[in-house]
């Protein structure tokens, strides 16, 4: 796993950097869904909640649109969704422990699984890789934002 | 789409600074929500708006100011609207309102409601 100013950041995910969250393909056009390990750092430490509307499992999610909200003393903002996609599932784990998000980001603290509308064109456009990572790295750089 | 649009109505202000957090935060959980909110500032609402007022209030001693809740929701794309007859109650003109502000009559306000998923006061 490559670490980036401090952030776990694995290569094999394809990041929409822009909301620091990330995807991953379980097979096919099945995708999953969680924030990176920067959205844990700028939510402000513990989430008190990971909520996802009931009504929107089943539903087509455009990218950008947030399937999911998180919550924690000093944040409150959306998940957008990486690429489009039919929402199938939320992950129950978070209801229990919503701070598995931050906690295990990229394992039990995944948050929503999609059926990727157009999986292969629209992954191109999230970031992947060392070369993607370069550029998150820079991005970072840019922004002034570190683990420490 | 109507079922999905909020409106939230706050009164409260800088005398309560404790009733003047929560209102920000749940607008600005139903924007990352996809609700479309609109705020409409009444009463003693409306001084939060007032240009320097919001950075001067804190809900909680050390804690981030009203200017900072109200900030977020403002980024998450909630709408703020205040009402002309409350900014004639503490003197204020249009121009002493912090920018991105609508000023609307009484009658926008149920106008705005018509068909609003949900209204809520604070």
């Amino acid at each position: 796993m490559a670490k980036i100013r401090g952030f776990e950041l694995p290569e094999d995910l394809y990041y929409f950097v822009e909301k620091h969250v990330w995807a991953k393909s379980m097979g096919g056009t099945l995708v999953r869904v969680g924030m990176d390990a920067v959205a844990g750092k700028l939510s402000g430490g513990k989430l008190n909640a990971v909520t996802v509307r009931a009504k929107n499992i089943g539903a087509l999610i455009p990218a950008g649109k947030s399937v999911a909200t998180v919550e924690s003393s000093k944040y409150v903002g959306p998940v957008p969704a990486p690429v489009a996609g039919t929402l199938k599932r939320a992950n129950e784990k978070l209801t229990a422990d919503p701070n598995l998000a931050i906690s295990d980001p990229y394992g039990e603290g995944w948050i929503v699984e999609l059926e990727a509308s157009q999986w292969d064109a629209e992954k191109a456009g999230l970031l992947t890789g060392p070369d993607g990572l370069a550029v998150y790295k820079a991005k970072l750089e840019a922004e002034n934002i570190s683990a420490e | 789409m109507d079922d999905e649009r909020i409106v939230i109505m706050m009164t409260s202000g800088p005398d309560t600074p404790r009733r003047c957090a929560t209102p920000f935060f749940m607008a600005t959980l139903a924007a990352a929500m996809e609700y479309d909110v609109t705020m409409f500032f009444t009463i003693d609402g409306t001084l939060l708006l007032k240009k320097g007022m919001a950075k001067t209030v804190f809900p909680k001693e050390g804690g981030k100011s009203v200017e900072e809740f109200l900030n977020e929701a403002l980024e998450a794309g909630v709408k703020m609207t205040a009402c002309t007859a409350s900014t004639e109650l503490h003197g204020l003109t249009p121009a002493d309102l912090i920018d991105g502000v609508k000023m609307v009559g009484g009658a926008s306000f149920w106008q705005m409601t018509e068909g609003a998923k949900t209204v809520v006061s604070f």
